[in-house]
């Protein structure tokens, strides 16, 4: 997969887009990142600063990352590792480890997973040892050069650092901070976490022995700065097998960005969130619309995507409801507004739509019970009304509930949806139940 | 409006064979396949397709799978009852039983990711497909979030789909995770469903005829109903009777007026029963003829009257007092000669019928007990059998046991019969419950 | 909780066979210890179990053909479905993924659902499929194990037919799916009928099946009890098991006690919507206990027989507090016991021929006996005094007085139950059912007194008198037909009358064709008799009727008609009398309501009252008896804690009590020396605290915060 293709000065479209496409696709959905982290240097320099200390001279540290999801923090981390390995002497001495939150779920799998790693099952064999430490430290040992003098560095990386810390005792937190603290071993901790709050999550002891750095990725990114981003998460880089493509291609990419409505679209996701994965998913499905048709992305695509990116799912789903789940949602608005949102229970929920239908002449919505306790059901199932925690053993019709939709998103689903009755639609309009 | 899917990579022929099976899901099917890309290139590492019950995500969903021949596992949240046979279904159908086998006994996360990275990786996408994804939820808390980004784990070129009729936001964990890419399929215009239901014609007869009579069906029932499964089952149980005139020969294909005429009434019937699926279409006609005598038309919800031993029923009754009045009430209604508790002071307009509103209230056993000696009539000695039916109400869930089952120590019951079941019962031992009830007074 | 059911008498536990076996063996050793002789002790044992036996087996019988009805139509739906999967019509194939669920309204008497389902999964292996399994709730507790039942029973049921290498792969499918999966039984489910296929036509595998080859036998999944399923559990099993039906036929039967608007409570439409239900309502089971009387009380084939009050209790304990037909059975085995245990001339209860054998080998004790029945003592008065004498002495000659009487006893039960059905017959369709609209009400009639001295009898006799032709003669045919079937000479020849007296209507009709004129006003009086009118108005319009009677001369119709119910009254007044006036009636009829409502309907509050204010009831030690209600102080502690608690109030200070046991207890030593007398020892104090705590253990007093050492009274009067 490599990126390095035949540097033919011209293809067919075809395998242009093809390969934009591949391209793209691997920078979207894997941070594959194009050169360089924008807006990021700082904590760049300061990680590989650390990692060299490691990797070359054998010292010993920990590090934090911290940042909110999609910030690029494992982004940061890879383009750093990328440059470091380039060194000869980095590749041959650096080991590696990966564990993640979410996958070691406790200190004995994460223990497995290391060894694992470091291609120490056969060594380890069928020992047994008295404890975590003990283990580790085996390990660590076994690592050591031919001469015996130093061993090789070990880089620890901990991708979802705070679930670590719900571990019994912390054991494996206090065990690498321990012996990034001692000198028995070079080795590196990188934890990488959202949570700002981290450190309360660490034990009195595993905290005193973490070097309490950490390098922070809260992007106070200007709009400018974003639209850059934008720019370079979009544009090829000039090793492209066609290179006039690729000029043509980023031309297009500058005109779409400079275009006004692009601009206004790119404020409001600007507005929700920096991150990069939600811009990814933007630009993915921008990314998608392009075809041998049509090479480049048009700012309609854009806005396309933005409008499905920012649809709201719930009046999506309220649009799908039959008019007797609508009635029953309105019925539970009017309670809402006259009960200033205490909950709810179904026998309530038909009082108000029987009223509904005393003030209506003509009765072509009065279903029988059985009916309205189905849509009830329904909208349950949808979780679009929840339960109010009480005692389970409650009969349906009288569980205490709670509507999950606001009005805005009522009314907004009334407009849209097909053939609403003006009546119903009146009803949902009146101020008084 | 076939054919509509094209996309560079996958053969013309399959896609068009998939374009003929996704009648007015073409532009959801189109989106999909942009998204999915060429076979060998990535797709975004998590996709989450919501809408509501029979708007075709599943169906898409396995027509392409199946059409173009993708890789892919497709399993159902329900049937992983645990997540070992969630991982054993996935790796057998990628990559055969003898890797499925060799999961450990109760495998972790871990053992799944190992196991997968060790095999081969992918030369195009990897599709999981899981539906009823929102049971994912009631899993161990950090299986949904790997799930997510499994891409990244197994460092494969994979992509989980998960399909469910619940809003993404009901999913996030609190500490948030990898968000997927959002994918809604809207339910059918009517438009559409009346092109789909027309489909499914029946053989001996014309499709102008079964595609008018859709059109008549969908004209009482689209305000009411628009879940394509429940439309196609109405449209099954009331064809026969559409058809009737022309079997008889009374009426020509030709003339759509009288046959509106003669269904019309019946589907205006049906509609008291939409959704409670309470018959087959078999039996759905015996009510029918039935219903010429009799004229009314009765459900599984019609025949809600049992039949119960007479001390039951009278335990019932003081049940349903005892868990609808306030049992400072009972002095009033059950003494022969109460003092002078009069109406206006024991009456408290503020509660007035709200008890019907919020429900039946816990009661202890020897309430109940003391309602019942005082309303059945004659002196009832308290056998063991009067017991043991308190009990068996409870198995046949018409009463609730609300305390424990190892509290033997006055147990407390709720009533769980509503208003009418408890008027009929009251009515075949001739007692008006109505004027000891609070609520009606 | 779980075996409970509105059915739930004392006898819901079925007690597993081999302890059945003991019991036997025991009831035996009691027979021969009783007083009689222990041959006939044997005896009696013997006719009792042989006659337990023929109603066990009767009842079998009895059941199936009452469900047949409802079973067969329940198999013709599973075979329709089974059947519509392969070459559906249309309509089947727009349900092609539905599954096919058979509802089927049982009735609340749950003890008797058993038996049903038994007899229902049986009909199905043959007649269907092979592949049956029936869950219960309790068993169900959770998905998984719902999922491992279905699979277990499943393929234990199929390892039972087949060989051994079949069995151990099954075993370990079981075995090796930890999870244990629906796809595991869709691999089985193919295995197997590819196999059952291409091998000779199933040794399992019915005509049905066989004859169309492409057809696969359906799995069919009995969910016993619905009510008691939990919801979700029930819901998930649906989901998965519709991703699997195109693969495996399956289908549902879901058992419901209550009502089907359950389904609808248990199923949110998104699962009911994948099931294709159909209702199958079994018949009520006031209709089987009817058709039961009908087999084993009102009939002369059974020697043993339920007096008035007995039978009275256990209706009235089916009525009041089960429906359940099974605990009848289980009343009337009671009542079958009880008799042949106590009564030693019970050897005579049996059928014609040997009760005249038994006759003759009586001992003199039994003789004895037989001279002491209250009937026969009325039977020795009506005879002349030397007749008498030889009566009371002469053993050989009482003997064949026996079987004299024990001849007309039988006599007498071959005639009364056939006039019982004839004027059932007649007084059933009259309005206002004044002798009973079940046969059965009109049988405890007869046996409580004379019933044509009672005036709903003869109120029903003036109505028949004015009943319009058609249906008179309607009802007559049913008499004549009832009759025609009985064999006892007597009935004959009233049969006899009867076919004349009808065929005289019929000549009657003739005339009437002949003389329409005079028809006119024949026939009018009854035709505008209001058919339905209450019994005030019906006797209103009889008494101007007789007026009018008396002004015109009588119709011959109604001369016939009157001549009819002459007929049938006589009748009645010859054969209708209830049994106490037959001598020897005590032979067969079992009298004693007490012994079974004590067992069928025990009262533990009683009982334990009982056994505290006067223990020598159940500890039969007559040291303990007093009279005047007075308690002897020998008696045990808590007896006289309790009686002594009988006389506080609302609160008893527990010194006092402490004091009040003391002396009392102290009484009870022979020499009460002065000083020790009414001290309280050690030991005294620790069987008072006992007595007391067991008494509120028994829910007497409790415990009380209002007043320091005192404990609260919780009970009033005796209850």
């Amino acid at each position: 997969m490599s990126k390095r293709k035949g540097k033919i000065s011209h293809q067919p479209l075809g395998e242009c887009i093809t390969q934009v496409q591949r391209i793209l696709r691997e920078r979207y959905c894997q941070q594959k990142l194009a050169k360089g982290l924008d807006g990021v240097g700082a904590q760049h320099k300061h990680l590989e600063e650390l990692l060299r200390r490691t990797a070359v001279y054998g010292e010993s540290n920990s590090v934090l990352i911290v940042g909110p999801r999609g910030a690029g923090k494992s982004s940061l981390l890879r383009s750093v590792l990328q440059e470091l390995l380039e060194e000869k002497e980095v590749q041959e001495n650096l080991l590696q480890v990966h564990l993640n939150g979410l996958l070691q779920t406790d200190d004995r799998i994460a223990l497995k997973e290391i060894t694992r790693q470091l291609h120490l099952e056969n060594v380890v064999g069928e020992k047994v040892f008295g404890s975590f430490a003990e283990n580790l430290a085996f390990l660590l040992e076994a690592l050591k050069k031919g001469d015996r003098t130093s061993s090789r560095p070990v880089l620890f990386v901990l991708d979802e650092f705070d679930l670590f810390a719900h571990h019994k005792n912390q054991t494996l937190l206090y065990n690498l901070f321990d012996v990034s603290q001692s000198t028995q071993a070079p080795v590196a901790v990188v934890g990488l976490t959202c949570r700002l709050d981290v450190l309360e999550l660490l034990e009195k002891r595993v905290k005193s022995r973490f070097s309490h750095r950490q390098i922070h990725l809260l992007s106070g990114l200007t709009f400018s700065q974003y639209l850059d981003r934008v720019r370079a998460q979009l544009s090829l880089s000039d090793d492209f097998c066609d290179s006039r493509f690729a000029q043509e291609w980023n031309a297009s990419v500058k005109n779409l960005i400079e275009d006004k409505s692009v601009q206004d679209v790119l404020q409001r996701h600007f507005d929700c969130s920096k991150d990069f994965r939600s811009l990814h998913v933007l630009l993915m499905l921008c990314l998608s619309r392009v075809t041998l048709a049509k090479p480049t992305i048009k700012a309609s695509d854009l806005l396309d995507a933005s409008r499905l990116c920012l649809a709201d799912c719930k009046t999506n789903m309220l649009h799908g409801l039959s008019i007797v789940e609508l009635c029953l949602i309105i019925a539970m608005k009017h309670l809402n507004d006259v009960y200033e949102g205490e909950p709810f229970n179904l026998q309530m929920v038909h009082n108000e739509f029987k009223k509904f239908l005393q003030r209506k002449s003509n009765s072509m919505y009065n279903f029988s019970p059985p009916v309205i306790v189905k849509g009830f059901e329904h909208l349950q199932q949808l979780e679009l009304v929840r339960p109010v925690d009480g005692s389970p053993k409650t009969q349906r019709e009288y569980q205490m509930m709670r509507l999950m939709v606001d009005r805005s998103q009522i009314m907004e689903a009334l407009q849209k949806y097909p053939q609403c009755p003006t009546d119903i639609k009146q009803w949902a309009l009146s101020a008084f139940a | 409006m076939a054919g509509l899917l094209e996309h560079p990579g996958y053969d013309e022929e399959r896609l068009k064979r998939a374009a003929e099976q996704l009648p007015c899901r073409e532009v959801q099917a189109g989106m999909l396949l942009s998204l999915m890309g060429e076979p060998h290139q990535y797709c975004y590492p998590s996709i989450f397709i919501y809408g509501h019950r029979a708007s075709g995500k599943s169906h898409v969903i396995n027509v392409l799978m199946k059409e173009l021949e993708l890789p892919h596992a497709t399993l159902s949240c329900v049937e992983c009852v645990s997540v070992a046979l969630l991982f054993e279904q996935v790796l057998r159908s990628f990559f055969g039983c003898d890797v499925a086998s060799l999961l450990p006994r109760s495998p972790s996360l871990t053992d799944f990711v190992r196991i997968y990275r060790q095999q081969s990786p992918a030369r195009q996408t990897r599709y999981i497909v899981m539906e009823k994804a929102e049971l994912l939820r009631d899993a161990d808390a950090n299986l949904l979030p790997a799930l997510l980004r499994l891409q990244e784990l197994v460092e494969d070129n994979v992509t989980v789909i998960l399909l469910s009729e619940i809003v993404w936001d009901t999913f996030r964990p609190n500490t948030g995770c990898f968000e997927p890419l959002l994918l809604h399929f809207p339910d059918y215009s009517k438009v559409e469903l009346q092109q789909i239901l027309s489909q499914d014609r029946h053989p001996s007869f014309s499709a102008e005829l079964y595609s008018f009579y859709v059109s008549v069906l969908l004209g009482v029932f689209y305000s009411v109903c628009r879940d394509l499964r429940e439309l196609r089952h109405l449209a099954a149980l009331n064809f026969s009777k559409f058809c009737e005139p022309l079997a008889e020969g009374k009426v020509k294909e030709t003339d759509t007026h009288k046959l509106w005429k003669n269904i019309e009434p019946h589907l205006k019937k049906a509609m008291q029963t939409v959704y409670l699926r309470e018959v087959s279409s078999l039996q759905w006609e015996q009510m029918q003829q039935m219903e010429e005598e009799t004229g009314a038309l009765k459900g599984l919800s019609a025949h809600t009257h049992v039949e119960l031993p007479f001390y039951s029923k009278f335990l019932l009754i003081a049940a349903y007092l005892a868990s609808y009045n306030p049992a400072r009430t009972d002095k009033r209604f059950f003494l022969k000669h109460h003092g002078k508790i009069k109406k206006t002071n024991f009456l408290k307009k503020n509660e007035k019928t709200t008890n019907h509103l919020l429900g039946p209230k816990p009661f202890p056993l020897d309430r109940l007990l003391a309602i019942f000696y005082s309303v059945v009539d004659g002196r009832v000695a308290p056998t063991a059998s009067i017991f043991s039916q308190i009990s068996s109400l409870v198995t046949l869930q018409l009463l609730a046991q609300v305390s424990h089952d190892d509290q033997l120590d006055s147990p407390k019951y709720k009533c769980a019969v509503s208003l009418e079941f408890i008027c009929n019962i009251s009515r075949t031992v001739n007692f008006d419950i109505m004027k000891y009830l609070y609520d009606f007074l | 909780m779980s075996t409970s059911s509105v059915s739930k008498g004392c006898f819901v536990f079925k007690p597993s066979p081999k302890k059945r076996k003991k019991q036997d063996v025991s009831q035996e050793s009691y027979f021969i210890h009783d007083c009689a002789g222990p041959e006939s002790g044997q005896r009696r044992f013997k006719l009792c179990q042989d006659l337990w036996k023929q109603i066990e087996t009767e009842t079998e019988v009895l059941q199936d053909e009452l469900h047949r009805k409802i079973l067969d139509s329940l198999l013709e739906f599973s075979r329709k479905c089974s059947s519509a999967r392969c070459h559906g019509d249309w309509a089947s194939q727009m349900r092609a993924s539905e599954i096919p669920t058979a509802a089927l309204m049982l009735g609340v008497n749950v003890p008797d659902h058993d038996l049903t389902f038994s007899s229902l999964s049986d009909l199905l292996r043959q007649s269907v499929t092979p592949y049956v399994v029936s869950l219960q709730a309790k068993e169900c507790g959770a998905l998984k194990h719902l999922l491992k039942r279905v699979l277990e029973g499943l393929m234990e049921t199929v390892v039972a037919v087949d060989d051994e290498d079949e069995a151990d792969q099954a075993a370990c499918h079981v075995q090796k799916s930890v999870h244990c999966s629906l796809t595991t039984l869709c691999d089985w489910y193919i295995i197997k009928t590819k196999k059952s296929s291409n091998d000779t036509p199933g040794k399992k595998r019915p005509s049905t099946v066989t004859d169309e080859p492409e057809q696969l036998p359906p799995v069919v999944v009995v969910f016993k009890d619905l009510e008691a399923f939990n919801p979700k559990v029930l819901q998930d099993f649906i989901l998965i098991c519709s991703r699997y039906v195109h693969r495996l036929p399956l289908m549902f039967i879901f058992g419901i006690a209550t009502s089907p608007s359950t389904i609808q409570h248990m199923l949110p439409h998104s699962v009911s919507s994948l099931l294709c239900i159909q209702l199958f309502q079994s018949l009520s089971c006031t209709e089987h206990l009817a058709t039961v009387i009908d087999k084993f009380i009102l009939t002369h084939q059974f020697p043993f027989k339920l007096t008035e009050k007995v039978l009275s209790v256990l209706v009235s304990i089916f009525f009041f507090h089960d429906f359940s037909v099974r605990n009848f059975m289980k009343g009337l085995q009671l009542a079958l016991l009880e008799h042949f245990y106590t009564q030693p001339l019970s050897v005579l209860c049996c059928r014609k021929k040997a009760a005249l054998h038994h006759a003759t080998q009586l001992d003199h004790g039994d003789l004895e006996r037989i001279r002491l029945l209250p009937s026969f003592k009325r039977y020795v008065e009506g005879q002349e005094a030397e007749e008498q004498v030889n009566l009371m002495t002469d053993d050989s000659h009482l003997k064949e007085v026996c079987q004299k009487l024990i001849k007309t006893l039988h006599k007498y039960h071959k005639n009364y139950y056939p006039t019982l059905r004839c004027l059932h017959a007649l007084t059933s369709t009259l309005p206002r059912h004044l002798l009973g609209k079940q046969i059965r009400e009109l049988h405890e009639a007869c046996l409580r007194k004379n019933v044509w001295e009672q005036e709903n009898y003869q109120s029903a006799m003036k109505l028949l008198k004015m009943q319009a032709k058609d249906e008179l003669v309607v009802s007559l045919r049913r008499c004549a037909e009832i009759l025609r079937s009985v064999k006892s000479k007597t009935m004959k020849n009233a049969c006899e009358q009867l076919e004349e007296l009808l065929c005289r209507f019929q000549q009657l009709d003739a005339a009437v064709d002949v003389a329409p004129s005079e028809d006119e006003c024949v026939l009018s009086p009854p035709k505008n008799l209001p058919k339905k009118t209450d019994l005030f108005q019906l006797q209103k319009t009889l008494l101007e009727m007789n007026e009018s009677r008396r002004s015109k001369k009588l119709s011959p119709f109604e001369i016939l008609r009157n001549e009819t119910v002459e007929f049938v009254d006589g009748l009645v007044r010859s054969h209708l009398w209830p049994p106490e006036s037959q001598p020897l009636h005590e032979v067969c009829y079992y009298s004693s309501v007490a012994t079974v409502k004590h067992h069928l309907n025990a009262s533990p509050r009683t009982s334990i009252q009982v056994a505290l204010s006067n223990p020598d009831h159940y500890l039969e030690n007559d040291s303990l008896k007093t009279e005047d209600g007075s308690l002897s102080s020998a008696a045990p502690d808590i007896c006289i804690a309790y009686k002594l608690h009988l006389e506080c109030g609302r609160l008893i200070n527990l010194y006092d009590w402490l004091e009040a046991y003391a002396t009392v207890v102290s009484a009870a030593k022979v020499d009460p020396d002065q000083d020790a007398f009414g001290k309280v020892d050690e030991v005294k104090h620790a069987r008072f605290i006992r007595a007391v705590s067991e008494l509120e253990f028994l829910g007497f007093v409790k415990s009380t915060k209002q007043k320091t050492d005192h404990v609260a009274r919780l009970t009033w009067g005796g209850c």
